[in-house]
């Protein structure tokens, strides 16, 4: 046994440590004295719990063994000697073949990681978002609420009640219950265009975040540039070009990050326009005098 | 018979119930069993049962375990450490070792045994003698592997043993072997840098070319079984197993002399089964330090938390008595 310092000293740093386990069995004992014996390794001695392992079924060796003479498959037929292939309908002409497939799967529409409020409130209960600074994406994928980078990151309302403290939240998008729960928790939320490539970058950190959409046109472009010349270049986050994506940031309905271009009583449609009030009555006063004053039969 | 049996159950409860008895017949005199018209008031108060539990009697774990650090070679005690009972002071568990041990074991097979099969021995596949005629056997191709110089069946081809481990549990057996080491007084902490001294005379002579490397191997060897039999250390006492962080000369060079006093070992080379396997581990501080904390994925979580007020991973070495 190396020597060691005194125990009565080594006691004081860690009372509790140095006690030994109370074992009224020979074991204790016997270790204790087998200090100074041959030591015999561990490695002998080492096995996995019982019943870790399942033993193989050896099949075709014997009777006694039960899975003989047959082998467990039965008799005769497709099922003794080969393999029948799955969903077979035994002859019957598949369903899939008579009636043809329905509908198809849209390969281009823009896939979303999905992340609903009370996962949300669990994170921030849980010490891994900080609720009192903007959560954005980045956040959101450093902590692993969000476990693989989508195209964009939807913000859904399950366990809307479990909110408890106001958020202050960008997304790509948001369902409508919850923008309703993080307003009425008294939080902020914003819709923002972000595209895989984007949020890849922003987790590392190539890129900086902003709620501001790029300016557009020649005369805004220079002071950027300059800008840009003085911070030294990173990715800037992209804007939607999609007639879809324009529209759906455009609407305040959406707390889309582009509602501010609206000009009031603007359709944040980028076709259909609202029509405005004055233009309604007018129509319908005038359909009420057209259709008294013109009968055709009384032209012809 | 059954008389008789209900004799014997009536005696049994008789002698069961001995104790029992006297009570019942002592509340039976105190209180006559058709009216009670007095109160209570002087029967004896019954022993009070207190349910609280005294607060130091109950088992806590220990959080730290003490582990001293010492020189090497004249092991004196250097200093007094506080090390994570969550790094040294795990349970012993036997299936865990046993699962690391045995995926090194499938990872560290060369898997390279390789065998021809008839189709790769090379040679004419030219019928060997007519198929009728002869009076002998059928024989189609000399590969064939009922014939000597013929393929193998069935014979082995190179392929990948290896085997799959959870990360933590690996981890988690480690530590457990560390742990293991540690509380039968088999792991022997030394500073940092630990080498073995040679004397001045030696270099001396070394240094002026009057030893030819057999006689400084002898005597390296003679040292540094010297060195471990004044510890009981050698090969009386089951071997020792030295880690270190780097490669120290006079220590490797010499043990590779007298393999059967132990053997030296950079971290980077040991494995779960090297930590088992000889009479006692001889770890520099830096390298145990350096071992536990590349092994410990199942304490460290992998979450991004921002209140740092929440638990980390398990602290170790910190200094008691220097």
């Amino acid at each position: 046994m190396p020597p060691r310092i005194p125990l009565g000293l080594a006691a004081q740093c860690c009372r509790a440590s140095i006690e030994q386990p109370r074992s009224s069995s020979l074991v204790g004992l016997f270790n204790a004295l087998s200090i100074q014996s041959r030591s015999a390794s561990i490695l002998a001695n080492l096995s996995d719990n019982p019943g870790a392992y399942q033993k193989r079924i050896r099949v075709g060796r014997g009777p006694s063994s039960g899975k003989g003479k047959t082998s467990g498959r039965g008799h005769k037929g497709q099922k003794q000697h080969g393999k029948v292939r799955p969903w077979f309908q035994g002859g019957q002409t598949p369903l899939v073949v008579q009636r043809g497939k329905l509908g198809f799967v849209n390969m281009l529409a823009p896939v979303m990681s999905e992340v609903n409020l009370n996962k949300l409130q669990d994170w921030i209960d849980a010490g891994r978002i900080d609720p009192t600074k903007q959560i954005t994406p980045k956040e959101l994928v450093e902590s692993n609420l969000v476990g693989t980078i989508k195209d964009g990151i939807k913000l859904l309302a399950r366990g809307a009640d479990a909110l408890k403290q106001p958020i202050d939240i960008v997304v790509s998008r948001a369902s409508a219950a919850a923008i309703e729960a993080v307003e009425k928790a008294g939080g902020k939320i914003m819709t923002r265009y972000y595209t895989k490539k984007a949020i890849k970058r922003l987790v590392e950190g190539k890129s900086v975040h902003t709620v501001t959409p790029l300016p557009t046109g020649p005369d805004h472009a220079q002071p950027v540039l300059e800008e840009l010349r003085q911070k030294g270049f990173s990715y800037r986050l992209p804007d939607p070009t999609g007639r879809w994506d324009i529209e759906y940031y455009r609407d305040p309905a959406h707390r889309g990050y582009l509602s501010h271009t609206l000009k009031p009583g603007e359709s944040p449609s980028l076709y259909f326009k609202v029509p405005p009030a004055k233009i309604l009555k007018q129509e319908k006063k005038q359909k009420g005098t057209t259709q008294e004053d013109t009968k055709l039969w009384d032209k012809l | 018979m059954a008389s008789k049996g209900v004799r014997c159950l009536n005696e049994a409860f008789k002698g069961l119930s001995l104790s029992s008895q006297t009570c019942r017949e002592a509340v039976s005199h105190r209180i006559p069993s058709s009216t009670i018209t007095r109160s209570m008031a002087t029967e004896a108060p019954l022993p009070k049962i207190t349910t609280s539990v005294d607060a130091d009697s109950l088992w806590r774990p220990a959080s730290t375990v003490p582990l001293t650090i010492f020189n090497f070679p004249s092991f004196e005690p250097q200093r007094l450490e506080s090390w994570s009972a969550k790094h040294l002071q795990l349970p012993l568990r036997r299936d865990i070792l046993h699962l690391a041990v045995v995926y090194e074991g499938d990872n560290t097979r060369q898997g390279t045994a390789s065998t021809k099969t008839r189709w790769e021995v090379a040679g004419s596949h030219r019928k060997m003698r007519p198929q009728k005629g002869t009076g002998r056997a059928r024989l189609g191709s000399r590969q064939s592997p009922m014939l000597r110089g013929g393929g193998k069946v069935f014979g082995p081809k190179p392929r990948d043993f290896g085997t799959k481990l959870p990360r933590k549990v690996y981890d988690l057996a480690w530590r457990t072997a560390l742990s293991y080491r540690y509380r039968r007084g088999e792991l022997i902490v030394c500073q940092d840098g630990m080498e073995l001294p040679l004397p001045a005379e030696f270099a001396d002579l070394v240094a002026a070319g009057a030893l030819q490397d057999e006689l400084q191997r002898s005597f390296k060897a003679k040292w540094v079984r010297q060195v471990l039999d004044a510890n009981d250390w050698g090969r009386r006492s089951g071997r020792s197993t030295f880690i270190t962080t780097s490669p120290r000369d006079n220590l490797f060079e010499a043990l590779e002399e007298v393999p059967n006093y132990g053997r030296a070992l950079e971290i980077d080379d040991v494995d779960v089964k090297n930590l088992l396997e000889t009479g006692r581990l001889i770890v520099e501080r830096e390298a145990l330090k350096e071992l536990i904390e590349s092994h410990q994925s199942d304490l460290v979580a992998r979450v991004f938390v921002t209140n740092p007020a929440l638990p980390r991973a398990p602290e170790s070495g910190k200094v008691l008595v220097e």
